[in-house]
């Protein structure tokens, strides 16, 4: 009997003794990811701005000895180089959730709306868009990176509308012991297939011509709320609007 | 832009070990129409042997601007802004940090430095040219600048 308890205190030591190595491993591993990202868009930048620059240069000064065959192909260069601008910048963005959160504290989630309202105010009241939210409660997060979460939705809602106006309502609903949030809009919808891919870094469904962007929103919005203990998900059907909902921690207090 | 008739130019130190923007920054002085006396050095030690007269430096006048990348050979932009501002004299000079880095930590840095403003470098170069244009019109023409001698 006393045998058995030591045997199975031992090996008990044993496995936490491996959950702790695990779990160093995976913070190590993880923060050198979050590095890698991090110092390598700062590095990246250099040589895109004098490939950018110069591309730009050339055409300044040479555009005259130039042909219109030249020309395009510099465009296209300059284009590129553009566009991985954005992408490095992006790239950024997505890495500061991990290194620059804050920790998690009360938040007003009416505050964070209103925050996020006046600074898409001029998108909204060009797109003619109706914005509107039930009663919402206070959750554990980290403010400024709500106000990015929010901001990334609402701002496809309405970059993603249909035929009619956008119409964007958020609520939330206390499941168990967390918030569930949902953004939902009346937009073009998304294939369900898609469904998964579009949380996925620079992941696209339409051409850049149609809808102009890198593909990071989503997955800057997934990484947040998963830094906040959350879930995100989408449920959708193509030509009948989209809500994404998200959770986030009560932190005790449950009232709406 | 100097009006007065004893017109002196204005002394600027560059410090910036990449030839690619050396070469940008001339163009976009060049567009400014600047009395400018532009000295160079490549890397931090060198930038320290133009402001006490050392080396091959030994007759270069004292800047009247800096303007300082931070990655940079030898000695780093860090460092020079720290032995900048912890000298009695030269640390009445301006300096400008001009760099590539949008970094949080090394925006803090700076201004823990004492830099005088700092200045990520834009990608297009038309933003580049305005950028260098408004460093010109701000440091050079609106801001009254100290005597070092």
């Amino acid at each position: 009997m006393l045998l058995t308890i030591a045997r199975d205190l031992t090996e008990r030591r044993r496995a936490d003794e491996q959950i702790k190595h695990v779990i160093a491993d995976l913070s190590r591993s993880n923060e050198e990811l979050q590095l890698f990202a991090y110092i390598a868009s700062h590095d990246l930048q250099e040589p895109l701005r004098m490939v950018a620059n110069y591309m730009e240069l050339l055409a300044r000064r040479y555009q005259e000895q130039l042909d219109e065959r030249a020309n395009k192909y510099i465009t296209y260069a300059v284009d590129g180089a553009t566009r991985m601008q954005e992408m490095i910048e992006a790239l950024l963005t997505y890495s500061r959730v991990g290194i620059q959160g804050k920790p998690l504290e009360p938040v007003e989630l009416e505050k964070v709306l209103e925050a996020v309202l006046q600074n898409l105010r001029i998108t909204i009241s060009e797109a003619n868009a109706e914005i509107t939210f039930g009663a919402l409660p206070v959750a554990m997060a980290d403010r400024g990176q709500l106000i990015q979460l929010f901001q990334n939705l609402i701002a496809n809602a309405l970059k993603f509308h249909g035929e009619e106006a956008p119409n964007v309502h958020i609520a939330a609903e206390l499941e168990g012991a967390e918030w569930q949030i949902a953004v939902s809009d009346n937009g073009i919808g998304i294939d369900t297939r898609h469904a998964e891919r579009i949380f996925v870094m620079f992941q696209r469904l339409h051409s850049r011509r149609d809808y102009p962007g890198t593909g990071i929103g989503l997955a800057i919005c997934k990484k947040i709320v998963e830094r906040h203990g959350g879930r995100i998900w989408v449920e959708t059907r193509s030509g009948k609007g989209s809500t994404f909902y998200f959770t986030l921690p009560t932190g005790g207090d449950k009232t709406v | 832009m100097n009006t007065s008739t004893s017109a002196k130019p204005i002394e600027i130190l560059l410090v910036e070990d990449n030839p690619g923007d050396l070469d940008l920054m001339l163009e976009a002085l060049d567009e400014n129409k600047l009395f400018i006396n532009l000295t160079v050095a490549t890397d931090g030690e060198e930038a320290m042997d133009v402001l006490y007269h050392q080396g091959k430096h030994l007759n270069d006048p004292i800047p009247d601007l800096i303007l300082l990348d931070l990655n940079l050979p030898k000695k780093d932009g860090r460092e020079v802004l720290a032995e900048i501002k912890a000298h009695e004299i030269l640390r009445r000079i301006p300096v400008v940090v001009f760099t590539t880095s949008s970094a949080e930590s090394d925006i803090l840095k700076a201004y823990d430095l004492n830099a005088n403003c700092y200045i990520t470098k834009p990608v297009g170069l038309q933003q580049f040219l305005e950028v260098v244009k408004s460093i010109n019109n701000f440091w050079l023409t609106v801001v009254k600048l100290p005597r070092v001698d």
